[in-house]
């Protein structure tokens, strides 16, 4: 009994992982590239939420085809956010881009609250379900699983193979080495900072894929916390290596609720939350890079 | 980048300080020629949702007040009855500063507490310094009527009594249901009220199969309610606020768990639960305060030999719409809020005073009926004259189904399986 | 001028800021109308001096800062509510409270220290995060201290000192104690900015691995400030937040926007100056106040974009910007 539902829970902690990981990839792209956490993340992902949201109950859109217009979405915010706020602040103290992103979410969160109102929304969208014995999957979440996996693994070919991608990766290793080389870097920053908003709006997209209710302006916060866990568990820096956290922690959430909850008298649910900061805090000594070797 | 003019950026700080300061003082009132009631409202913040009914419920009963009523009758006057509110942000800091100015510079007669027990207590104690009527509108926890404050009346029910009435119906239509799962949001509320339907149920004779709780901003509710499913309950009870509401209906729906009853607390009453879960939400239970149906009018209030006062549901349904100036329907929160404003206005005019000492004690003496229905606080100031009731969703519609005396339905009973709901696509 | 004489002008600049908190006092006095605002502003400026003995003396931001505050609440509320049973405990229940506070602060920011204090920059920031959090979720989880159902002493306070001395601590008294930790605050900041502290934080702050190779003992300065920034905050929550609220949610205090005010206020004033903390409460609260009393609803449309135009138009900070235009004349003494 303990270990089928161990195993389901196992199960389920993996789809949700995929989930998380394609979710916080945006994340890390910014934080590797412009060194700015943006603690906005959250927001962005409520902008992906209600995306999705809005193109389901008002035109019919399946969740599937919103990911490519959440893409464009934030890929249109990430550059305004840039040009507008961002490029001033690059090379000032990291305290100013912390609040700079702040401010940002806080913003879009209230624009959103003003124009949509405080309630909770969701959306029906039913297609079936895969009944795996230890547990039941419903096909929404397979597709979100698969959905997070294509992204992962299309950032994964564009990071390596296209030439923005280098262009990239040498932004990173060396900016002023890439300048002289003649890469643009500003335009480089630009671009990395509008695919991880992207990535983090099209992510939001998948999510509710998963979760298709509960959405609100202030969802975002949950995620954000989330998301930093999730980051450096797979190395703040690196894109993939978010993904790979991602499933981690999905995991950990998920399965460490059956161990926990065998010890009487506490609340393990709260518990599998003090668990992933503590993990956090761990792999923060240990191996801050994180747990994967991805560049 | 752009360099602005220092002494342009000096002339706008100064500028924006003194009008700060400007904005300060309100002129002093006169003799007594209105009766004012302050709000620190939660506008936005955490509690923006409930704190936005609130406040255009009681905008429609201070509206129904004046145009209606023709005001609050003191000393054989009728006054205009004002409203006064600003935005506390759903934070503890700024409730203190703005209860102190509406008391000081706005001179309110009676104040109404922001949105949740946790912001009701921390601003007692500032009620109690001024010595001024506390109506807590939003705040359910029993505790706060243990503390000895003098001011505070309730007119919402106490969380402890929420599934009490849920409980009492299946026994009644269901004896042989025993099992029953609880599962609710970690925090001081929801404890409160799985506290109350655990003694309850217990009570009743009930088996307990599953207690747990989850944390508040919980995404993913998998791991509990697939522990809860091993249990196979006949009864669900559960909830916390309203995204984890329509997550826990929609997560059993997903992880295929078919009860006879399932009963949420906060979320499944509101007309967005349906919206976002469609027919997975048909048959799902909710306690509720008030619920739009309820059949309380005059006539009835005369049965119980109770006064009535105030606007008949319609006409709150759509002073409220007024109010907010859109087309959204008013859940309990606007109602409790409006029944909050319409016991002050009774309790004054009974006292025939503004003093607060006065008005205090009419309250306490008062039981009164509404369209929220009856009103009745303990020398405490705790409510205990409302009943809650409990409404199921059918087909898209919210029926009431218990107390007898209020129902518009029958229950359906056991709830249909998420598998029936589904093929209904 | 004489050595002693010197030494004193480097005190200076303590007038403006004892000064200010005097003068809030005394509105607040005062006027009918304005204490409780005045002890919303003097919590603001409390915070920001308290968060700013670290963050303007290292440049680390502590994401996680306001745990420390909530263990000072918790420490409060446990000592009142455990001692209200004590016959005639009377003021002795809020001293042993403030110990209490302190030492769970102090203990707390030990253990966070010895983890988080090897990390640098955004690493640092994100370890301090999952403090708050995970202390949040274990309080709850492990359900110590009452985990979710809170703890909620107004009676106890009461049973303490009777029901006028107890409406009044915790409408006044209260906020007096936290008019005197932030001055104390200030006083702290300014010793340490002229003393050893100070110029090994600042040699951190330009160019950490320089100022260890050069032999200045990193750590142990690091540390003192974390410390001291730590047990200020604890203090805080124990007044601010326990004794003139009675009564405490783990949600409600280990909440991480106050750790965000805290960052908001020191950088509007301007971080690592002593002055910026407390004019940077002031603008904030103050800002915060007007928008609800004027625009209820709308506030944080308003102020979000006003923040982002300061963080970009002025990132160092009004006092900051004060200095630069004042520093080098006589009245710079006073602007520190």
């Amino acid at each position: 009994m303990l270990g089928e539902q161990l195993l389901g829970n196992l199960i389920q902690g993996l789809v949700l992982g995929c989930v998380y990981g394609a979710a916080t990839m945006g994340l890390s792209l910014i934080f590797g590239v412009l060194r700015v956490v943006n603690v906005g993340h959250g927001a962005f992902i409520m902008v992906g939420a209600f995306t999705a949201l809005l193109l389901f109950n008002v035109f019919g859109i399946n969740p599937i085809l919103a990911v490519p217009v959440a893409l464009l979405i934030g890929l249109g915010l990430g550059f305004a956010v840039y040009y507008l706020v961002m490029q001033r602040l690059v090379q000032a103290p990291e305290l100013a881009s912390l609040l700079a992103t702040f401010g940002v979410g806080l913003l879009l969160e209230e624009t959103v609250k003003q124009v949509f109102g405080s309630e909770f929304r969701g959306y029906y969208w039913s297609v079936g379900q895969l009944d795996l014995g230890v547990t039941v999957l419903p096909m929404t979440k397979l597709y979100a699983c698969v959905g997070s996996v294509l992204v992962a693994v299309l950032l994964y070919i564009w990071h390596r193979k296209t030439r923005a991608g280098r262009a990239l990766r040498s932004v990173v290793e060396d900016a002023e080495g890439a300048r002289v080389c003649g890469v643009n870097v500003n335009w480089v920053y630009a671009m990395s900072f509008a695919i991880g908003i992207g990535l983090t709006v099209l992510g939001g997209v998948l999510l509710t894929m998963f979760i298709p209710v509960g959405i609100n302006p202030y969802m975002g916060g949950v995620y954000t916390l989330k998301a930093f866990v999730i980051a450096v568990l797979g190395g703040l820096a690196s894109p993939y290596g978010a993904f790979f956290g991602g499933l981690v922690f999905g995991i950990i959430e998920n399965g460490s609720y059956t161990l926990l909850a065998t010890i009487e008298g506490v609340e393990p649910f709260a518990l599998t939350r003090a668990l992933s900061f503590i993990m956090l805090l761990v792999i923060l000594l240990i191996r801050p890079t994180g747990l994967f070797k991805t560049k | 980048m752009m360099r602005i003019n220092p002494v342009r950026k000096w002339l706008g700080v100064i500028s924006l300080v003194a009008g700060m300061v400007l904005a300060w003082h309100v002129p002093a009132r006169a003799a007594l020629d209105k009766v004012v009631i302050g709000h620190s409202a939660c506008l936005s913040g955490k509690y923006a949702k409930a704190g936005e009914q609130a406040f255009g419920g009681i905008q429609a009963a201070v509206n129904w007040v004046n145009e209606s009523h023709g005001g609050v009758s003191i000393g054989g006057k009728k006054m205009p009855l004002e409203y006064k509110y600003y935005d506390a942000e759903s934070k503890k800091e700024s409730v203190t500063s703005l209860l102190e100015r509406l008391i000081t510079t706005d001179k309110v007669n009676a104040l109404l507490a922001p949105y949740s027990s946790g912001l009701t207590l921390a601003g007692a104690s500032v009620a109690e310094k001024y010595g001024i009527v506390y109506l807590d509108q939003g705040g359910a926890s029993d505790k706060i009527f243990t503390q000895g404050f003098e001011y505070v009346v309730q007119t919402i029910g106490p969380g402890s009594k929420y599934h009490t009435g849920t409980l009492d119906l299946i026994k009644a239509i269901d004896p042989k249901a025993t099992k029953v799962a609880l599962a609710y949001e970690d925090s001081e509320f929801a404890r409160s009220v799985m506290d109350g339907a655990k003694e309850h149920a217990q009570k009743l004779g009930f088996d307990i199969v599953f207690q747990r709780t989850y944390p508040t901003g919980v995404t993913d509710l998998t791991p509990l309610l697939s522990a809860l499913k091993a249990t196979k309950p006949d009864i669900v009870l559960g909830g916390g606020h309203f995204e984890d509401g329509q997550l826990f209906n929609r997560q059993m729906a997903d992880l295929d768990i078919d009860a006879k009853a399932l009963s949420l607390i906060a979320a499944a009453t509101l007309p967005a639960f349906y919206e976002a879960l469609g027919p997975l939400a048909d048959g799902v239970m909710g306690p509720s305060h008030w619920e739009y149906g309820v059949t309380f009018s005059p006539v009835r209030a005369n049965q119980a030999g109770l006064p009535w006062i105030g606007p008949s549901q319609d006409e709150f349904v759509s002073l409220f719409k007024a109010a907010l100036g859109k087309d959204i329907v008013p859940d309990y929160h606007a109602a409790e809020a409006g029944a909050a404003v319409l016991a002050l206005v009774m309790g004054i005019e009974n006292a025939d005073s503004v003093d607060s000492d006065k008005v205090r004690k009419a309250l306490g003496d008062l039981t009164f009926m509404s369209f929220y229905g009856s009103w009745d606080v303990d020398e405490t100031g705790k409510q205990i004259g409302h009943p809650m009731v409990n409404v199921q969703w059918q087909n898209g519609k919210r029926v009431i189904v218990a107390p007898a005396a209020a129902k518009t339905g029958d229950i359906q009973y056991p709830m249909p399986t998420f598998a029936e709901k589904t093929v209904k696509e | 001028m004489s050595p002693s004489r010197t030494r004193l002008v480097r005190y200076y600049a303590l007038l403006p800021v004892l000064g200010a908190y005097l003068v809030l006092f005394l509105i607040g006095n005062g006027q009918p109308d304005m204490w409780q605002l005045v002890a919303m502003l003097a919590f603001y400026c409390a915070l920001g001096q308290a968060f700013n003995l670290f963050l303007g003396m290292t440049g680390y931001v502590d994401f996680g800062y306001v745990a420390f505050a909530g263990v000072g609440t918790y420490g409060m509320a446990i000592s009142i509510s455990h001692l209200s049973a004590v016959e005639g405990i009377g003021g002795w229940a809020i001293v042993i409270g403030l110990l209490l506070g302190t030492t769970m602060a102090t203990l707390l920011s030990l253990a966070v220290g010895a983890v988080a204090l090897r990390l640098r920059g955004a690493y640092f920031a994100i370890a301090t995060i999952g403090v708050n959090e995970g202390l949040r979720y274990f309080v709850e989880g492990a359900r110590i201290w009452n985990g979710s159902d809170g703890i909620i002493f107004s009676r106890d306070l009461r049973l303490i000192f009777g029901r006028e001395a107890a409406t009044a601590l915790s409408t006044f008294w209260a906020d007096v104690l936290v008019l005197l930790i932030a001055a104390l605050a200030g006083v702290v900041t300014l010793l340490f900015m002229r003393s050893k502290i100070g110029y090994a934080l600042t040699a951190l702050r330009a160019d950490e691995d320089a100022a260890k190779v050069m032999g200045v003992n990193v750590t142990k300065y690091k540390i003192m400030a974390f410390i001291t920034s730590a047990v200020f905050a604890g203090l805080l929550g124990a007044t601010a937040w326990a004794l003139k609220l009675t009564y405490v949610y783990p949600p409600d205090v280990f909440e991480i926007h106050y750790t965000v005010e805290a960052i908001v206020i020191v950088m509007l004033g301007g971080v690592g100056t002593l002055l910026g903390p407390l004019v940077g409460g002031l603008v904030y609260g103050l800002s915060k106040y007007w928008l609800a009393v004027t625009l209820p609803g709308f506030q944080l449309l308003i102020f979000a974009p006003l923040l982002l135009v300061i963080v970009v138009l002025f990132p160092e900070g009004l006092v900051g910007v004060l200095k630069k235009k004042i520093g080098n004349r006589p009245l710079g003494k006073f602007i520190v």
